[in-house]
């Protein structure tokens, strides 16, 4: 009974004409009942139900509206913090993600070639097994660390990493060090958080290098910034392309790529150098200011201009304005800093910026942390583990937090078996086929698995090239861990019951511990047991919180001036990071610059998707502008390139075909291509067959002390197709 | 390819050639009607959102309604302003005119959404749309011309009572036609009064619909003269020249008054600045001008044209397109819907419209479909006589 | 517009609009509408200049629901009704097709379903204002979602006044122009700009509403049928008794020529 994932395998959720009705999904029991019993729902199964989103990592509270057991609308939750009444276009299509008619349904294994796409429907009990089995075979034969678990941080990450530590295997891959390894271990080297909380309500003056927030929307932080711009408040953007929030801000400086540090050294050295800081913050609360004052001498303007093609007379402008506005200034570390290998000192520098306008405490204050104040389902401690990581941490990368790792490095690692070889891999809410840099080189350290198994919704390319593809719920579709935002922690519960055979990760997870011998990490009946755990400790009832979508925090008082670094204060200079051998101040690096007849390769967001995860859904698509590569007008003339044109890009590791978007909006050197898409998932019916993707043509670098990727190092030839 | 057909041992008939292609338009047209009641309005058709009307609307709308405008002049000239000469016109005429009506109602089967709604003409009502009287104009004149026709079919079932009361009734229904049809042919024009920002300066006027009743006067007389001058051909029946050269000599007033109108109004409003820089749209415009106005006012000026059969159709045709351009100008070539700065990937319609070939293939097979029954009409009905057998020349004679 | 009954309206502010389509898939979502169809669409030049001096003009818009609505005006059977409180509202089952209403609206709003057959029914498809939410006490699902703020809803005339005090408070960033105030007759719809209003894509229209004049006209039909009646009556007559009289003349002076 073989064939392959076709939509008609699954649950026919009626045409693609629109939102139609789940079959069978009249009134069933258990969501239903629950939500009646918390008061969302009437006898007729309608009404609305709080939850949280899940397209993005911003996870905005939103109001489900349901009727007669579907969901037929989100509002966000004006109650909610991040999203204060909004959802950004990929909230309000959440609902297509969850009747996607390709969604997986039922465990599915493998039966042809790996890539084929060909799988046959299981049971859970087979699946699981097999997928358990599996992983115990390989822990005999080769241990446990020739298992790699990588999952995308999300809510459920706890019992994700109870099974990865509890198996025994120290293969930790996260998204991280794709995206913001370079922002968090430089604000943990200074601060001794991972990230600042920003707060824009007293700002005058901003400096936001690269993160694009009016394309990669974080609803409320999207909103924040908009209104300040409309209030008046000076907004300096740096990025090599004119994105739309260049269109919004009040100054676009469309500075060369890898010159980012440069520009906040030149400020450095204009505001500490004309005395223009604030001199008793840094005496009270940094270390290392004369280290940096003494550094910063020789990165004078005149030196900055010339390599970030950023007039003198801008630059000093700029610092002067920034100084000018004192605390009420905020340079925005960004978010993506995974642009150059350099990309960690353009953090140390931005830091260093914040920390000497003395803006901590009025815009910039300390992060919270995740799960605080909660509690969780007793564990056993995590056996020994003994082995290597495949990444290199902490062995090669010191600096690099154990949560975070080094995802790029992983595969490299399997790739080279070294210094062993994994068989196993173990992947939950993540698509590292398309993610990872160098597309071709993860599907080659695929080809050295025994075991692939995937936890995902939709067959998405990374299910597509496993052995065992699990279904998860989607969000509207199953309980998670409580998720904490400020004073008060948030609830994602179901709004209608989970189609077919899918599961929530916290019921996956144990029911795979359990057979992995890991019961243990899995103290809990089921998911609502989970969550009175996690509520006990604050004495809130789990139908108090279903109701109201969230459960107060006792608030303590901010201890906003402490620091969590080994000096207690705000570390301009890093002693740890000097006795490691590396620069203890921020000191300037040379970015790579490509060759004559070569192009940046850029990568960003558009707010229609996230990442490489939703381009199969067809409300969002149906809105999505074309993906096409973009290039700078008169750079395309000179070629005799047009609209349309398909052009061939290649890099040293790929090649790819992509149609031309000539356009003024990006710098003569560049060239831009609209991230995530070219999937190779056949079962992707909406996605198949769209763009490129940039992945294949990334290159692998890595940061020495963050273990950052560096996405534009890439340089390109193009050329007509 | 002439194939003998018997239908009945009383009707038998010879399918000539021409008949045969005009049966092929037909069928291929009612393919066509099929696949778009199937299928929507889009599949047949190169209609948008960005144009919503386009050829059906310029041919079988504006052009059908303009060139059957010669039924009221003719029946006006016999019957309010009492000339009898021209009443061996006047069924022949009435017919066109009612076939061209009809026509328009088969075409608006096709092109409406909903074409069974056709009748909600009658019971939901707006009265400030110009479109509605259109629609109430169409049905009603259809009943007026097919009352004014009667007499025709009453005399081959040799149904006199019936032929004296039409007699009797005759004067005014065609002064109530004559109305109607004077506020139906100024109504179309006045259709496109609701989108000044759309119809290019150089046509649109708040006096449209003067204008448009003037040239379908004018029109009207051309197609009078058309239709005369073919069927006197294909029937082999004599051409009344005489009758002809009398209509053809009032047409150099009217289209002088319709110049006169028409360029006082560009003056007065200031429009007259378009003339000539306006590219294609200058180009439209004077080409209306020369081919429909001045070289048919110039040329029916000359009494040598006016009384010669060849004369009389050079004219008229000549007439006939200038006068049809300017309705497709008005309907079609200066009208500018879409809005070409809006773009939305997923959802663009195209700028520019061309009718597709089905969408022409309808309006031939309806077409086709006229010409049918025309001739058939003019082969069982007596179409060319009149009341007075005694004085018209008999049917199917040479001249 | 009557000064009296409050409309409900829009504010547009092209400088907030991040043209991020979150008001179109809310909108789609809200009203279960068709993949291949939209309500609200983009206009704009886009990107505007040459590198780097660049800058961005774009708009959302659906309808207008303006104050003299051009598409009722033109509706032959009445499908297009006006609510007191100003939206303005779409009937399918009046509806026959005749794409009458696209010619009348200068904004191009009323979209039409060329790939519907007779069976499925093809109709227009318009901006509905979000009745099911509004007359709920919600904004319409646009409105609610917009992430920055850059669409507003609210009763029309406190709309222009929070309008025209944005313009005051920041000239240097916007067009001294609410665009809808008066245009077309004063539209529901109000739009702020930074760019002219053109180079969102708004077509330049004049205060009096587009249908104007067609209405104007349209009420001389009555007295023109009777004044043509009348003169057309009159002749007839007079020519048929001048004729009488001719026959009746000439009868008696040559009562032998009969022919």
């Amino acid at each position: 009974m073989t064939k392959t994932i076709s939509r008609r395998d699954f649950l026919k959720l009626g045409s693609a004409a629109g939102i139609t009705l789940a079959v069978g999904q009249m009134l069933s029991p258990k969501v239903a009942q629950a939500a009646r019993d918390a008061g969302h729902l009437n006898a007729a199964g309608d009404g609305t139900i709080p939850s949280l989103c899940e397209m993005c990592v911003w996870r905005c509270g939103l109001l489900a509206k349901v009727q007669k057991g579907v969901v037929v609308k989100l509002d966000g939750n004006p109650d909610n913090p991040h999203s204060r009444g909004n959802l950004c276009p990929r909230g309000q299509s959440g609902l297509m993600n969850t009747y996607d008619p390709d969604r997986v349904l039922t465990p599915l294994i493998r039966v042809g070639q790996r890539g084929e796409g060909l799988f046959r429907k299981a049971s859970w009990e087979e699946a699981l097994d097999r997928v358990a089995n599996g992983m115990l075979d390989i822990k005999q034969k080769y241990g446990p660390e020739a298992i790699v678990f990588s999952a995308t941080h999300n809510l459920s990450q706890p019992l994700f990493e109870n099974l990865l530590y509890g198996f025994g295997s120290p293969n930790y891959g996260t998204q991280r060090s794709l995206c913001f390894n370079a922002m968090i271990v430089a604000n943990l080297m200074t601060y001794g958080t991972e990230e600042p909380a920003r707060n824009y309500s007293k700002v005058k003056y901003i400096i936001l290098t690269g993160r694009n927030l009016m394309e990669a929307i974080s609803t409320s932080e999207t909103h924040d910034l908009s209104q300040v711009i409309d209030e008046g408040v000076k907004v300096v953007y740096l990025d090599p392309r004119y994105t739309k929030t260049a269109s919004k801000a009040s100054e676009w400086l469309p500075i060369k790529p890898g010159t980012d540090m440069a520009f906040h050294l030149a400020l450095l050295n204009i505001i500490i150098g004309e005395g223009l800081y604030d001199k008793s913050f840094v005496e009270r609360y940094t270390v290392g200011f004369d280290i940096l004052a003494q550094e910063v001498k020789k990165y004078s303007p005149d030196w900055a201009a010339q390599i970030t093609g950023i007039s003198i007379e801008t630059i000093t402008r700029i610092a002067h304005e920034f100084a000018a506005a004192g605390k009420y200034t905020l340079a925005h570390n960004g978010w993506r800093t995974s642009n150059f290998v350099n990309s960690f000192g353009t953090q140390r520098a931005i830091t260093a910026l914040n920390t000497i306008m003395g803006n901590w405490g009025t815009t910039l204050f300390p992060g919270s942390g995740e799960g605080a104040g909660l509690g969780a389902p007793l564990q056993p401690p995590y056996p020994r583990v003994s082995a290597l990581r495949l990444d290199g941490v902490p062995w090669k990368y010191p600096f690099v937090p154990l949560k975070l790792g080094i995802f790029q490095e992983l595969r490299e690692g399997v790739v080279n078996g070294d210094p062993y070889q994994a068989h196993g891999w173990f992947i939950s809410r993540q698509n590292p086929v398309m993610s990872i840099p160098d597309r071709g080189r993860t599907l080659q350290a695929f080809r050295k698995m025994d075991l692939i198994t995937t936890i995902d919704i939709i067959p998405n390319d990374t299910a597509w090239f496993s052995d065992v593809v699990l279904p998860e719920a989607s969000y509207l579709e199953r309980f998670d861990p409580l998720n904490v935002v400020g004073d008060k922690a948030w609830l994602r519960q179901p709004v209608i019951e989970p189609q077919g055979e899918a599961k929530s990760a916290l019921w996956i997870y144990k029911q795979l511990g359990e057979r992995l011998g890991l019961g243990e990490y899995f103290q809990y009946t089921d998911e609502e047991d989970y969550l009175r755990q996690q509520l006990a400790p604050i004495g809130v009832s789990l139908d108090e919180v279903k109701k109201t979508g969230y459960a107060q925090l006792p608030v303590e008082p901010p201890n906003i001036y402490n620091w969590n670094t080994t000096t207690g204060k705000i570390e301009l200079f890093s002693e740890t990071l000097s006795k490691a051998g590396f620069e203890g101040v921020v000191k300037w690096e040379e970015p790579p610059v490509p060759a004559e007849g070569q192009f940046y390769l850029l990568t960003g967001k558009m707010a229609q998707n996230t990442q490489f995860g939703t381009q199969n859904n067809q409300l969002l698509h149906k809105y999505s502008d074309e993906p096409r590569l973009w290039m700078n007008a008169a750079v395309a003339a000179e070629r005799g390139l047009k609209e349309g044109d398909w052009v061939e890009a290649t890099s040293d590791v790929g090649r790819i075909h992509v149609m031309l978007h000539p356009t003024e909006a990006i710098r003569p050197d560049c060239v831009y291509m609209t991230p995530g898409y070219g999937h190779l998932s056949k079962a992707l019916t909406t996605a198949y067959g769209i763009g490129a993707c940039d992945s294949v043509l990334h290159k692998t670098f890595t940061d020495p002390i963050s273990g950052s990727q560096a996405l534009s190092q890439t340089f390109v030839m193009v050329q007509k197709a | 390819m002439k194939a003998n057909l018997t239908i009945h041992p009383r009707l038998r008939m010879n399918i000539s050639p021409l008949v045969w292609a005009l049966l092929g338009f037909m069928a291929l047209a009612g393919l066509i009607a099929l696949y778009r009641y199937a299928f929507g309005v889009g599949a047949i058709s190169n209609l948008s959102n960005s144009y919503p009307w386009g050829f059906w609307v310029s041919f079988d709308l504006f052009t059908g309604i303009a060139i059957s405008s010669g039924a009221f002049i003719i029946a006006a000239v016999i019957y309010i302003f009492e000339l009898k000469e021209f009443k061996p016109m006047l069924r022949a005429v009435l017919l066109t005119a009612l076939l061209g009506y009809i026509m328009e109602a088969m075409a608006l089967m096709i092109e409406l959404g909903h074409p069974e709604r056709i009748w909600y003409f009658f019971i939901y009502q707006n009265w400030t749309s110009f479109l509605l009287f259109i629609g109430l104009y169409v049905m009603i004149y259809i009943a007026i011309m097919a009352a004014e026709l009667s007499p025709a079919v009453f005399e081959k079932l040799h149904w006199e009572k019936s032929i004296n009361f039409m007699k009797r009734l005759m004067k005014p229904l065609v002064i109530v036609g004559a109305v109607i049809s004077i506020l139906h042919q100024g109504s179309l024009g006045a259709l496109m009064l609701i989108q000044p920002t759309k119809l290019f300066p150089l046509w649109w006027t708040p006096i449209l619909p003067v204008l448009f009743f003037i040239s379908a006067v004018a029109v009207g007389l051309g197609m009078t003269i058309f239709e005369s001058s073919l069927s006197s051909r294909y029937f082999k029946r004599g051409l009344e020249v005489h009758l002809l050269s009398k209509l053809a000599a009032t047409i150099p007033f009217i289209l002088g008054l319709y110049l006169v109108v028409k360029f006082f109004e560009l003056f007065y409003s200031g429009d007259a600045k378009f003339l000539f820089n306006s590219g294609t749209m200058s180009v439209l415009f004077w080409s209306e001008i020369l081919i429909g106005v001045l070289f048919p006012m110039i040329w029916f000026a000359f009494k040598r044209n006016r009384q010669s059969a060849k004369g009389l159709l050079v004219g008229a045709v000549i007439l006939l397109f200038g006068m049809i351009l300017n309705r497709f100008d008005v309907s079609w070539f200066a009208v500018k819907h879409a809005n070409s700065i809006t773009y939305m990937p997923t959802f663009m319609d195209p700028a520019t419209y061309f009718p597709s070939w089905s969408e022409i293939a309808v309006s031939i097979g309806i077409f086709s479909f006229g010409i049918l029954v025309f001739g058939l009409a003019v082969t069982y009905l007596p179409v060319f006589e009149t009341e007075d057998h005694a004085h018209g020349p008999a049917p199917e004679t040479g001249d | 517009m009557t000064e009296t009954i409050k409309h409900k309206a829009f504010i547009f502010d092209a400088t907030r609009c991040i043209d991020c389509r979150a008001c179109m898939v809310a909108c789609s979502v809200e009203n279960n509408i068709a993949l291949n169809k939209t309500r609200i669409w983009l206009a704009g030049e886009g990107i505007m200049g040459i590198y780097p001096d660049l800058q961005r003009g774009t708009m959302v818009y659906h309808c207008m629901h303006c104050g003299h609505p051009d598409c009722l005006s033109a509706c032959p059977v009445g499908a297009y009704t006006k609510r007191l409180d100003g939206p303005v509202e779409y009937d399918g089952d009046k509806c026959i097709g005749c794409r009458y209403c696209m010619n009348a609206c200068p904004f191009g709003v009323p979209h039409f379903d060329y790939d519907k057959g007779i069976i499925e029914g093809a109709f227009i498809d318009k901006c509905s204002f979000c009745l099911q939410r509004v007359d709920n006490g919600l904004e319409p699902a646009c409105v609610a979602t917009c992430p920055t703020d850059a669409l507003e809803y609210g009763e029309r005339d406190e709309l222009l006044a929070k309008a025209h005090a944005r313009i005051a408070a920041h000239p240097e960033r916007y067009i001294n122009h609410v665009y809808g105030e008066f245009e077309n007759g004063g539209t529901s719809y109000l739009i702020l700009s930074h760019v002219p209003f053109n180079q969102l894509g708004l077509p330049t229209l004049p205060e009096t509403p587009v249908n104007e004049v067609s209405e104007q006209v349209i009420s001389l039909t009555l007295p023109a049928a009777l004044g043509i009646g009348a003169v057309l009556t009159v002749t007839a007559v007079g020519v048929s008794l001048y004729n009488k009289n001719k026959e009746k003349a000439s009868a008696q002076k040559e009562p032998e020529d009969v022919k």
